[in-house]
């Protein structure tokens, strides 16, 4: 076990990956444990930051950094947006109702993990056999997404579309 | 000759039945017309009986059974309902019409300030519907339906001044304790229907069946001694005694009919009925039974102080001497018993409603209390002291002839017996002449203003004064047409001058006794407990027979029944608590759940799928399925 | 065990996990809608992970991934707006007090 221990520490891939899901779960535990929203979107912000880390580490250049754009850009700006719109008060009065459902949540909460955590560490990831030699991952996914995956691809775009527009008409306000 | 009247008593108890119907449904709106309409229809059921009983007695008629109903049919054996007639019933019949007429007619002055007084007519009715039809009916379980039907009027009538708690206990003691009975002549029954070819519970087979040895003798004894168990409940036998003197709570009418004339009776009755099942070892026990309750139960009524208590006492008394009669188990001594029921029923009942005369003229009770009624009460006090003679038993008053008759076949048959009745008869004559001087003679010892009640109350005391004394010339002991009218056997002149002189030397003896101690000169404290405190106290406690019993059943039982109760209230209920608790905690569950937000929707989503895979999967490792 | 995927697979259980405690307990609307998202980004990183450390490794994850991150743009947007939407009628991000579908 220690010669485990040992092993994994010995490789630089191995520490940045720990870091990394340091960051990574503590953004996210954080946002749960934060009374202010946005201290909660800030520190979710971290969490996005650190995934995107994870897939660089997982030589996804291109995914990482759309993740940065996407995630911890837009995402992250817009639910601000939404919170400077709304008003919050920070109410923490608990009804024993809402204690049970905190309760029983955690509960299914830790056994959904638990069922998780058990089928991963029962099933077996044998190693490729043959390592991925793409070099370059941005030309490769530009390659795959117009040729193969080209209706998906227009397909999402009309999605996207008409998801914004339906924002606008949804947020509009209706006297307007 | 054919019978014809007989085929028309049933509608004897139909009348009272009818006006129990009327009274029932339209009494609220009678007023004192409900008095009237019982009065007429127990006088109606009272001519038919009058001509039923002529009929009976002009000679050879043929006794009258018709079962014509059938009321249970399953299998081999069918329970059919009817009436039968015959001179025992014929002369019942009789005896309960005329009382209860007397009765009704009495009770028309003594409930006239009661505003429920239909009610109590109703009840009333009732009873001498019941009365009647367990006194006509042609089978045993017929009889015991009106057996607990006139236990229910019982009931009802002591309590019928319920807002008295004295009153509600003591309808309650009797219910219960005259059960205790009923359960014995319950399985009684039970066995008769089981040993009985066909299962038949008519008087006709039973008496075949016992004819031809059908039923094994232990058997037999233990079935007569079941009914004797019946017959003590109803008629005040010791131990089941301890009713009779509480039900004076009631109405004094309701005293005269049901606990001194007919109900109690009815115990007395039910053992002639069945006669035939009584073996010799049964009728002994009959016989002591009855001779120790008429002795104990006398004795007792020497030191109460409540004038209905010392009749109830009385009562009790006499009904042990018809017992004794009973069990001596010759034809004479079964004639006998039947005959002093039958002069009993008269001065008994002039004897209580004379009491109810004194207390609705002064509304007290107790005879420490009264003196120097006679004075105003003429026909009150005059009466009353003919049914203390006739009770005492002094020639040439009824009951001077009946009990004659029951001391002469003690006499030649069980000596034992005829000591302890003759004791028994000293005992009555001295009480009723303790009771007769307390209560007319003397000085007034308190405050009242007595005065005589009107003709409603005085005509049914007079006619049943005349009764007490003409009653007993028709049984003589050198003429006995009652006994041999009943039997059927011819009797020999049982005269017997010893027996004769005896008793009336006891009766007389018991009544100078009587005088000298409370008549002679005005008496401040009872004499007896002057001096002999002790024993006074033990008799005005009834020997302790209450307090025995409550020690004994009542404490145990009241336990049980706490433990009982702690089960239900924890156990039983908690168990039905679970029950519904569960399913309200469900529901209230269920509820919550669905309050419309999406959170809990999800949460519920959650747990159920992983309830889902925990299902699916885990059977592969749990190996449920 | 089952190499290093195995650690990947482990830590985006853990995200989901905590995003979907999120989801299910925070009062406020965004703060819901974030825990999804961090829901989403938990299946993104296994989708990764697969496509690099998988029995056959290929770019057809990353391409996914890249499928679900428009998608849930797209969802956030939709959802900020419903959000708007709801807290101009209600005046309250409140998801306990939205309680419309129990009428």
């Amino acid at each position: 076990m220690w010669q485990n221990f040992a092993q994994f520490w010995s490789s630089g891939e191995n520490i940045a990956f720990f870091i990394l899901s340091v960051v990574i779960i503590s953004g996210a535990v954080l946002m749960l444990s934060f009374t202010k929203v946005v201290h909660m979107v800030t520190s979710l912000a971290f969490t996005f930051l650190g995934l995107a880390g994870l897939y660089v580490l997982l030589h996804a250049e291109f995914v990482a950094f759309v993740q940065v754009l996407v995630y911890a850009g837009a995402v992250t700006i817009l639910m601000i947006f939404g919170i400077m719109l709304t008003r919050h008060d920070v109410d923490q009065e608990e009804t024993s109702d809402r204690r049970l459902h905190h309760g029983l949540t955690l509960l299914g909460v830790l056994g959904f993990f638990g069922i998780m955590f058990y089928a991963i560490q029962q099933a077996r990831f044998p190693l490729p056999d043959h390592s991925a030699t793409i070099t370059d991952n941005t030309a490769a996914i530009g390659e795959r997404l117009f040729q193969l995956h080209v209706i998906p691809f227009e397909l999402v775009s009309v999605l996207l579309t008409v998801a914004f527009i339906g924002a606008i008409i949804v947020a509009k306000r209706e006297e307007d | 000759m054919d019978a014809v009247y007989s085929q028309y008593a049933w509608l004897i108890p139909l009348f009272p039945l009818l006006a129990f119907v009327i009274l029932v449904s339209m009494g609220r709106h009678m007023k004192t017309l409900g008095a009237y309409t019982s009065i007429i229809a127990v006088a109606i059921s009272f001519v038919l009986s009058i001509l039923l009983f002529a009929e009976r007695m002009s000679g050879d008629v043929n006794d009258y059974a018709w079962n014509g109903f059938t009321w249970v049919a399953g299998g081999e054996f069918t329970l059919t309902m009817g009436f039968e007639i015959n001179n025992l019933n014929a002369l019942m019949l009789l005896v309960v019409t005329l009382v209860s007429l007397l009765v009704n007619i009495y009770s028309k002055e003594y409930m006239r300030d009661d505003e429920r007084i239909n009610v109590f007519y109703a009840y009333v009715s009732l009873f001498t519907f019941s009365m009647l039809a367990l006194v006509m009916s042609e089978n045993l379980l017929q009889l015991y339906i009106f057996w607990e039907l006139v236990g229910v009027c019982s009931f009802l009538l002591i309590g019928f001044w319920y807002y008295k708690p004295e009153a509600k206990a003591a309808a309650k003691k009797a219910f219960i304790v005259t059960r205790i009975g009923d359960v014995g002549l319950f399985i009684a029954i039970l066995l008769l229907f089981w040993y009985v070819p066909n299962h038949a519970l008519d008087f006709s087979s039973i008496h075949n069946a016992v004819e031809t040895n059908q039923i094994p003798a232990g058997v037999l004894t233990l079935i007569a001694l079941l009914i004797f168990i019946g017959a003590i409940g109803k008629s005040g036998q010791f131990p089941l005694h301890t009713w009779l003197p509480d039900a004076m709570e009631g109405p004094t009418p309701i005293s005269a009919l049901i606990h001194a004339a007919t109900m109690v009776a009815a115990g007395v009755y039910l053992v002639a009925r069945t006669y035939d099942v009584f073996t010799p070892e049964a009728l002994t026990v009959v016989a002591w039974v009855g001779a120790f309750t008429a002795i104990f139960a006398a004795t007792i009524a020497v030191a109460q102080n409540d004038l209905k208590r010392v009749l109830a006492y009385s009562t009790i008394s006499q009904l042990g001497y018809m017992m004794m009669a009973m069990g001596i188990g010759t034809a004479a001594a079964y004639a006998a018993g039947m005959f002093h029921l039958f002069t009993h029923a008269f001065f008994k009942a002039l004897l209580f409603l004379g009491a109810g005369s004194v207390i609705h003229a002064i509304q007290k009770q107790d005879i420490r209390e009264m003196g120097g009624l006679g004075k105003t009460m003429k026909v009150t006090m005059w009466t009353f002291a003919i049914g203390t003679l006739a009770l005492a038993g002094l020639v040439p008053f009824s009951g001077f002839w009946s009990k004659d008759a029951i001391l002469t076949e003690a006499y030649d048959h069980h000596p034992a017996l005829f000591v302890v009745g003759l004791i028994a008869a000293f005992f009555t004559a001295f009480y009723m002449a303790r009771l007769f001087f307390l209560v007319f003679a003397g000085e007034k010892r308190s405050e009242y203003k007595a005065q005589e009640n009107n003709g409603w109350m005085t005509v049914p005391l007079v006619i049943l004064a005349v009764l007490a004394v003409v009653s007993g010339f028709v049984h003589m002991p050198n003429l006995p047409w009652l006994g041999e009218w009943l039997t059927g056997a011819s009797m020999a002149d049982h005269t017997s001058w010893l027996v004769i002189v005896l008793s009336n030397i006891v009766a007389i003896a018991g009544l100078l006794l009587g005088w000298t101690m409370y008549g002679k000169k005005p008496v401040a404290e009872d004499p007896l407990s002057a001096g002999v405190p002790q024993l006074y106290r033990l008799l005005n406690r009834k020997y302790y027979i209450d307090e025995i019993y409550h020690a004994l059943f009542v404490v145990p039982l009241r336990a049980i029944g706490h433990v009982l109760q702690l089960i239900d209230s924890y156990i039983v209920a908690g168990a039905v608590n679970l029950v519904s608790g569960t399913v309200l905690l469900v529901g209230k569950g269920g509820r919550r759940a669905q309050n419309g937000q999406v959170q809990t929707y999800g949460l519920i989503t959650l747990l159920g799928f992983i309830a889902f895979v925990v299902l699916i999967v885990g059977r592969r490792y749990f190996h449920v399925g | 065990m089952g190499g290093i995927v195995t650690s990947y697979l482990t830590l985006a259980a853990i995200l989901f996990s905590i995003g979907l405690y999120g989801a299910l307990t925070k009062k406020n609307a965004i703060i819901v809608l974030i825990s999804i998202e961090l829901m989403l980004n938990a299946v993104n990183l296994n989708l990764i992970a697969f496509s690099k450390w998988g029995i056959n490794p290929s770019i057809h994850g990353q391409i996914f991934s890249l499928f679900t991150i428009v998608v849930a743009a797209a969802e956030v947007a939709v959802g900020i707006a419903i959000l708007i939407a709801l807290y101009r009628n209600k005046a309250t991000t409140n998801v306990t007090e939205m309680d419309t579908l129990k009428r």
